[in-house]
Parts: structure tokens; sequence; C-alpha cells
């Protein structure tokens, strides 16, 4: 058996992602096992392959204008004193 | 009055006065009021349908300019923006977030005058094939309420298969449209990616998923995408379809096309019986149409399940990382908590299938490993594209059963996590490569939907439906037994 | 040999809107939070739509670094969890899957040295933070969206600096270039941001963050080369990370390495299609191109008789260079260079004041000619500079009011000098002994006329006066 992903390594991500795993430890062994899944990829050939994007052109971009947004934007969020968006302490 | 209608007939008998909007939206309430607490299509039905009902008369009558739906009771699903109203994606982490604005197709829809009547039930975010994602609960397949309806636009099958309303708009990523339209044995069409604006629709996967209709018929189809489809400013992505008209000549027939059944999708390990023998009878079906059926093969078929999921995480990955809780959300206040704990309790709310594939979309493009995963799904992505412009220049349309198998019981998938992303080995060809796709139901099997589905190459929509509309024709389904 | 890069952030301040929205560029004068909408505040189903103008004033800026500029422009998200980021990922540029930033390889001339640029991506600002409350346990963490999504266009250039010195001189070519271009406004606050990174002899590489001016950099920088110098000369190891500049200490402090730690998971901004920019608009925007600081000069140089420091100075400085060449009618350019570099320059030196001054062309050159006729003198030029400033009024009507008339009158001028005698008895001895002393007392007829005094008269007159030559 090919070896699996790292649990540890796993549990890095989730961090990174600020995922609490504390209580999903069943998580890790389904990412696994989807990882291992993944693995029918480095099959594929598929190495000399150029990826493919769409394209526009500049004319079809947006025109530098100011348009206001009609409304208070703000009484649809979360606000603290109506003026600002409160966030928790940073270190 | 026959609540079973399709759009074009609803459109006809309130033209020829058979009744009223507000009867049918009526009665339409009374049939949700009666199925859907054991169905579960809905998470929000709409208070003001029946002021917005009474309206629409009133133009009728007045002979006022009345738009092209006439009332018609329509459904969307809940990762689609309209403002005002909740938008929660059937995740606890937006149980409190009201869209401020209001998406581009619900905006065209409005415009015609249909009615919302309500929001659909999902897979959370968007992630799953079956409803028994969503955090409030999964939606009952109406042909048999032990199994699934299929997902992720679930509740949009059900409340369209059930006749709680006349259509419903869902989102496509990886089958989501088509999947639930084959289980519950009505017509979803994915389509061309950009052909529909996705401005309000809450990215999941955004370089692939698009909105699309589930219908009742193959017209109904066409008449929505006519609504719905046209390029937007408020959506770079999206291409111009040109004015086109889906519904003119849709009966126009598939005699002398040119058919490819997809090898792979046709005799995959996880293809049952029933729908093998499904496929091979459509195959028959087309064949008596006039068209030319021949095997196809698509190398890159085999490994776009492992790519599909590994582009969709990434991309997942980024498109949920907004959710903190901090601009919107839910009730859970930050007083005292350290910016990194904060956001990672806010975002253990998140489902347990939503969890995975964030932890999965961090891993997958990560600087260490998106060599080996991220950029080989990307490359596997673009020798696909190639394969099926290839395969275009030689057939018109490629065909498959929608799903390798029929519904399944709740609980039945949920374990294995490869054998359910197995589920999607049919649809994720069409969202990698852009292409539109459309299930048709074909069967019923042991009481349970089988689709039929069709391919066409990009923008294709037109010649698509025809195909689609003439495969229907040859079919005489029973209805729902709900 | 020292080594020193720069990582530039400028704000594109003359666009009319955002990045990828329409709300305002510059941010400054609205109330917090009143200058958003669903795209730049990441509203769960809004898309980002690119700015045209941003992408052709950014290939500007390529273009006069001479930047090698793209055929296709393509837009990356850096994912990272942070308050200012709406949606938790910053749009910005890479130059993965080929060169798709908006331009690499340029390079600019500083004090002869050249320096390379290695690239300019354009991208979006987040929005700011601000700290309410005074104790730790108080102290809040507010946010304000107003700025998230203003354009920013990031140069990053070689570690080609070897001095101090040099990187301010860069930075003020890059601020003139920048104006010049009518890109981007670097006087208005927060508009141009940098951070340095640094090493010396065989060292590892610091890089520097947290600078909040120019001139701040300059210090940064010197305090770190020498930090890096105390190290080696104890045989310490420089340890490669990042360090913020504490403006209150005016040192260098390690930041936590979290920094080195941060992964991005790089990948394609889906919602922007790359944009074709062809070589056809590439030639019309070059056209379009403000003349360069450089050429400017040049032409000065040739065309007007103006000295190459004088020349320079005008040239570098937008405002003052229109300003030259509309109010100068050739035969007095001198002067009227002469007047805007020793005289306006210093009375309009801040943003603040060159808005309200009602100075105009026409005024410079009215003053220039009356300055040339002497009509009146240069003190009383400088006066009337005053004046006009504040109210604009035609100059003609200035000197009436202000009686800034020439005099030059002998007798009332004798007059004025016998007062001034009478008055600097002491002066006068002094002048009669050292007669390059007079200029004392030709300061107090000055004085006495409000400058209105013809110097040189009243220079011969006084000599005359004092008997000496």
């Amino acid at each position: 058996m090919k070896n699996l992903v790292n649990e540890e390594e796993i549990s890095e991500v989730a961090k990174l992602m600020k995922i609490d795993l504390a209580d999903h430890n069943d998580h890790i062994k389904r990412v696994q096992k989807m990882l291992e899944y993944f693995d029918i990829l480095d099959n594929a050939g598929v190495e000399s392959e150029e990826i493919t994007v769409q394209e526009t052109d500049l004319d079809k971009l947006r025109d530098d204008k100011y348009n206001p947004y009609d409304k208070n934007l703000l009484k649809f969020l979360k606000s603290y004193q109506g003026k600002y968006v409160k966030a928790p302490k940073l270190n | 009055m026959d609540l079973g209608i399709s759009a074009l007939s609803y459109v006809n008998s309130i033209k020829n006065d058979e009744f009223t909007v507000e009867e049918f939206i009526s009665k339409s309430l009374e049939r949700i009021n009666q199925v859907d607490e054991k169905l579960h299509a809905f998470l929000r039905v709409n208070d003001l349908v029946i002021k917005n009902a009474r309206e629409i008369d009133t133009k009728i009558k007045s002979n006022q300019n009345v738009g092209k739906c006439y009332g018609m009771p329509i459904s969307v699903k809940d990762n689609i923006c309209i403002e005002g109203s909740k938008t929660t994606c059937a995740s606890k982490v937006l149980e409190n977030f009201v869209a401020p604005y209001t998406s581009t197709v619900i905006s065209k829809l409005n415009s015609e005058d249909a009615i919302i009547i309500g929001k659909t039930n999902l897979d959370e975010f968007a992630m799953g094939l079956s409803t028994e994602f969503s955090a409030y609960g999964p939606s009952r397949n109406p042909w048999n309420t032990d199994y699934v309806p299929g997902g992720s636009s679930g509740g949009s099958g059900v409340s369209v298969s059930a006749n709680e309303c006349i259509a419903s708009l869902g989102s496509d990523t990886g089958g989501s449209i088509r999947n639930p339209a084959s289980f519950c044995s009505v017509v979803g069409l994915k389509p061309t990616y950009g052909l529909v604006s996705r401005y309000g629709l809450v990215s999941y996967a955004n370089s692939i998923e698009q909105i699309g209709p589930l219908t009742k018929t193959v017209e109904d189809s066409a008449f929505l995408l006519n609504i719905i489809s046209g390029i937007d400013s408020n959506d770079n992505t999206t291409v111009d379809n040109k004015n086109q008209d889906y519904l003119n000549n849709i009966d126009a027939g598939i005699s002398g096309k040119k058919i490819g059944i997809v090898t792979e999708m046709t005799n995959s390990e996880g293809l049952s019986t029933d729908v093998l023998n499904a496929t091979n009878d459509a195959v028959k079906t087309f064949e008596k149409l006039g068209a030319n059926c021949e095997q196809v093969s698509l190398q890159m078929i085999p490994y776009t399940v492992a790519a599909y999921y590994t582009i969709t995480s990434t991309e997942a990955g980024s498109n949920l990382a907004r959710y903190d809780n901090i601009r919107y959300g839910y009730e859970f206040d930050s007083s005292g908590f350290e910016f990194n704990s904060y956001i990672s309790q806010a975002r253990s709310k998140l489902g347990p299938e939503v969890i995975r594939r964030m932890i999965l979309g961090g891993f997958v493009p990560s600087a260490g490993h998106a060599g080996k995963y991220f950029l080989k799904a990307l490359k596997v992505k673009s020798k696909l594209i190639a394969e099926i412009n290839h395969v275009f220049e030689k057939f018109d349309f490629l065909i498959s059963s929608t799903v390798p198998i029929q519904p399944f019981k709740f609980g039945e998938k949920i374990q294995d996590p490869v054998s359910l992303m197995m589920v999607d080995f049919n649809t994720v060809t069409a969202n990698l490569t852009g292409i539109p796709a459309i299930s048709v139901p074909y069967k019923i099997t042991n009481g349970l939907p089988i689709g039929i589905q069709i391919m066409a190459n990009c923008l294709e929509e037109h010649s698509l439906l025809q195909a689609a509309y003439a495969l229907e024709k040859t079919v005489d389904l029973p209805k729902v037994p709900v | 040999m020292t080594k020193i890069g720069l990582e530039i952030h400028c704000q594109l301040t003359k666009l009319e809107s955002k990045l990828f929205c329409s709300c305002k560029a510059d941010y400054r004068e609205f109330e917090p939070n009143t200058n958003i909408c669903p795209v730049c505040m990441g509203i769960p189903g809004s898309l980002p739509l690119l700015n045209k103008s941003a992408v052709e004033k950014a290939t500007l800026i390529a273009m006069a670094l001479d930047c090698k500029t793209p055929g296709k422009i393509a837009f990356f998200r850096k994912n990272y969890f942070y308050p200012d980021l709406p949606k938790n990922f910053q749009i910005t540029q890479l130059n993965a899957y080929g060169n798709t930033s908006i331009g690499w390889e340029g390079r600019i001339l500083v004090e002869d040295k050249q320096i390379k640029i290695r690239r300019i991506q354009l991208e979006e600002d987040p929005g700011r933070l601000i700290y309410e409350g005074a104790t730790e346990k108080t102290k809040l963490t507010l946010v304000d969206y107003n700025r998230a999504g203003t354009p920013l266009v990031e140069i990053v250039t070689d570690p080609d600096f070897e001095t101090p010195h040099q990187v301010r001189e860069f930075l003020n070519i890059l601020s003139d270039l920048l104006e010049n271009l009518n890109v981007s406004d670097p006087g208005l606050e927060g508009a141009m941001r940098a951070d340095a990174n640094v090493s010396i002899e065989g060292g590892s590489k610091v890089e520097i963050k947290n600078i909040g001016s120019f001139h701040d950099l300059e210090k940064a920088v010197h305090f770190e080369i020498t930090r890096q110098h105390s190290l080696a000369e104890r045989k310490i190891e420089i340890i490669q990370e990042t360090r913020h500049w504490d403006d209150g200490r005016k040192i260098t402090v390690s930041a936590r390495t979290k920094e080195e730690e941060a992964e991005y998971r790089y990948h394609l901004e889906a919602d922007i299609p790359w944009v074709r920019i062809n070589d056809n608009t590439k030639n019309q925007l070059r056209a379009q191109m403000p003349e360069s600081i450089s050429s400017k000069k040049e032409r000065y140089i040739s065309k007007y008789d103006i000295t190459p420091q004088v020349a320079g100075i005008l040239a570098s400085d937008r405002y003052f260079s229109e300003l030259f060449e509309k109010a100068n009618n050739e035969t007095n350019a001198k002067d009227v260079a002469n007047m805007i570099t020793t005289d306006i320059m210093g009375l309009l030196d801040t943003r603040e004041k060159r808005e309200i001054s009602k100075l105009e062309a026409g005024h410079l050159s009215d003053l220039a000619e009356c300055v040339k006729s002497n009509k009146i003198t240069r003190a009383s030029a400088k006066l009337a500079l005053d004046e006009i400033i504040k109210n604009g009024k035609p100059l003609s009507q200035i000197i009436e009011v202000l009686d800034l008339g020439h005099v030059s009158d002998e007798s009332t001028l004798s007059d004025i000098i016998s007062q001034v005698l009478n008055e600097e008895v002491k002066a006068a001895e002094d002048a009669k002994q050292n007669p390059e002393t007079v200029n004392f007392l030709v300061g107090k007829v000055m004085q006495k006329t409000h400058g209105k005094a013809d110097p040189e008269l009243t220079l011969t007159l006084l000599k005359k006066n004092l008997d000496i030559e």
C-alpha cells in the first residue's frame, strides 16, 4: 500500500485554512483517502500540457467611472457603532 | 387546474383565461404546505407571492405589458442572491446573511414577471450530490422518499418534480443540476460556461460553475434559457449568445446527426445494470430518430473526477475563505477573542463535507504539492478540452447516462468518500470543458428515475435542445407518485 | 558590498474608480465604510470587474520604466486571512505560466547607477485597521474598508542599490516620474509606501516592512546596514528574516516568523479572463505618454536660455513645468524660470498651498515683464506674488494697491537716503572705511521703501553721498 499523506501535515493545512480539527479527527482519514485517490493523476501523462484559459480584450473591460453604490451597505453588515466593522484582536 | 403543467402550457392557460395567476399561486402554496414537510425541498417560502400574483393579474386584466413568465411560480436554489432575502447556501455560517443585492438571473426573471416562490435546499455551499450535506436537513426524492433526490440542487429538483412550482434555477459545478434532474425525473440543463451570468451566485468553483434551469419539459428549458442567458456587464466571464432564440425550431429533429456514445461513461465499473440497459435503449431510440450512433473514447475521462475535485477544492478553499463571520454570517460576538481562534471557531460551524474540501483545498495547491495535484489537474483539464474539441469535429452530440447509478438510499454513499466522488463520473466532463449538457428523463426502473445526458460543443445549446426535445418526445413516463 | 532592493506600492490615485469596482479610487474624503459596494466588500456572489484605465496607466508606468510588457496579463489570488481583506485573499499578479504581470525587466538610472526593475504588478489595496481603546483589554480592532480595492502598482527592484542615499534619490525620481505620467499624486497621504531588503557582504537578506514614509525608509535602511555590520564584526550570524521598522524607537525589530511560513496557495483568478494587450494598444499608449522628465529637461536647456540646474528642477515638477511653459514667451523664459525657482517654489511648497493658490500663468508673465522693464523691483515682485497667490487679482491692481511702483525718482530717493544715513551713523562710518559694507545701507533703504527703491540707483546715490567708489 502506498503511503498515505501524513496526518500531521493534514493538521497543519487545516490550521492554515482556519479549520479547527479538534472534534473532527475522522476528517483526516477521509481526506487521506481522497488524496490517495488523486494519485491517479500521476498516470495521466499530461506533464507537457499547457493550461487553457479564457481570454478577453482590453476594450471589453469596465470604463473607469466613479459610480457610488446607491445603498448604505454597512446596514446589511455587522457593524460597530454604525461606522466600523469590528474584528477580533490581532496579536 | 393541474399543477403538473409545463411553463409554456401555464402561459397559454393564463392567456386563455383558464385561471388567474393568484389561483395558480394559491394552489401551489397549498401543494407546498401539503408535501414539503416530508420532501423538504424548500428552505424558505416567499410570503409576498400572493401580493405579487395579484399585481400581475391586475396588469393582465388592464391590458398592460406583461412579462413572458406571466406570474409562473419559480423556485431558486438558496445559493443565488435576492436582495432583502436570506441566502444561506444551506449552511449554518450564513444563517443570518441577508443579500444586499439581486443576482442578474433573478433580475431578468423579475422583469419578465416571474414569481419567485421560495428558496430551495442544497448540499451545503453546493458541495455534494445528494443534498444530505445540507445543514438544514436533506430533501427527499418524491419518487421514493427513502431515496436521495440527488444534488447539490436537490431542493430544486424536488420542487419541480413534486409540482410545488413550475420550474427552478439551480447551479451546476460537477453535475449539480443534471444529477438531481436525473434522480427526480425532470429536465436539467447546464449551459455553456459564460452563457449565463454568475453575478449573485455564491461562488464554489468559479472557473467551471453555471446557473441553469430545472424544468418539466425541454421546451421549458429553452424558454428559461432565453430569459436568463446573455452577456452581463457585472460578470466579466460572460460571453455573447448573439440573442439566440432557443425555442425556435426546437422540433427540427436529429435526422442525420452524428452521436458519440462515450465509451468511458458507458462501460465503467461503477455503472449499474439498469442504467446500462437504459443507456443502450436510448442509443436505439436515437438511431430510430435518424441519428448515427458510434462509440467514442476520451482518454482523459478516467482522470476527470480526480482533476475535478482537485480543482474545485482549491477554488472552494479560496472562495469560502471570506466566511470568517466578521462582516456577515451568524450571531457570534467576537469580543474577547483573538483573531485566529475566533475565525477557527466561527468556521467550525461549517459542515463535514465543506470542512474536508477546505482541507483538500489548502493542501493540493500548496507550494510543496501543487505540482503533483493542482497543476496536474489543470493539465488534465486542458488535455480534455483538446480532446473534446477534436471529438466535436466529427460528432454533433455526445451521450451517456447522466449518473452511473440510480438514486440511492440516505446514508448509503455517505461513508465512502471515493464512491461518493464517483457518482459525478459522467457529469464532470461537461464542467471541466465548459460545454453544455442536458439531462432528459428517460426511464423509471423499480420506481426510480434514470436520465440520459446529451452534450454538445460550446454555445451549441440550440441544437442540443433539439436533440433533447427529440428524445423527450419518444418517452412517456408515469406521473410522480406524490 | 551592500545590496539593497525595494518593493514600492503606488496607488493609482489619478483613476476615478477602484481596480475591480466603481467605488471611488481616492477614499480619503469619505466617512468610514461609505465608499464600499458588494464587489469590494467581497459579498457572496459578487464578481471583480477590471478597470480598463488601470491597466492602461499601469502599462504606462511599465513603459516609462523601460520594462518588457506582455501580450496578455493575468491575475492571481494570494490567499491569507486578515481582517483588512474582505475576501481573505488579494487579487494580484504573478509570473507563473509565463510572464503575465504588467511589466518586467525594466531599468532606471539613479545617479549614474542602472537600477534594474524586476517586475511591476497591478493589485488591490486592502482596507485599513484602526485601533481604539487604551488598555490591552479594551483595545478594539476596527476596520474601514473604504480603501479596499484601491488600485496599486507594485514595483520590485533588483537589490542594485548600494547606499541609503541612492534609495532616497530613486524614490524622488520615481515620485516625479509617476506625477509626470499623470497616474498618481505621490504627495497624497499613503499614496506611496515602500519595503526594503538589505544584505551586506556575504550576509543573508533581511526584509524591512512597516515603513511609514520615504524619509523613514532612508533611516531604516541606514539603521539596518549598521545593525548588520555590527553583527558581522562580532562574528554573529545575520539571520534571514523579516523585520519591522519601529518608528518610535527608530530601529528595526524582528517580526514574527509567521511571514516566512506564509503559504499563499497562488492560483489564477478565474473571474477575470486574461486580457490581451496588443501592440497597437501599446503604441497608442506610448504615443499618449507625456514627455519624460529627462527629455523635457533637454528641451528646456536647448530651447530656453536657462541653466541645466534650473531646467532640471522645473522639468521634474509637473505643476511648475506647466506653469513655466504657459507663462513664458521665450524671451522672458529665463526670468520666469528664475522667479519660479527662487520665489514661487518656496511660497507654494505644499500640495495644499498649490491647491488654494490663485496664481495663474498670466500673472507670472506680467510680473516678469514688469521686473524686466523696471516697473517694479525684484523685491516688490515677491510681495506682489504673495498677494496674487492669496487673491488672484491682476498685477496692475496689486501694484497700485500695495504701492509697489519703483522708486526711481532721484530726489525722493535722496531724501530717504539722507534719513537712513542719519539713523545709521555707525554704518555710514563703516561704509566709508570699508566700501563693501555699503550693502547694509542699501538694505536699509530697501526696507524703508518696502523694497521699491531701485537698488542700482540707490547704490549709486549712496556711494556718491558717502563719497566712496
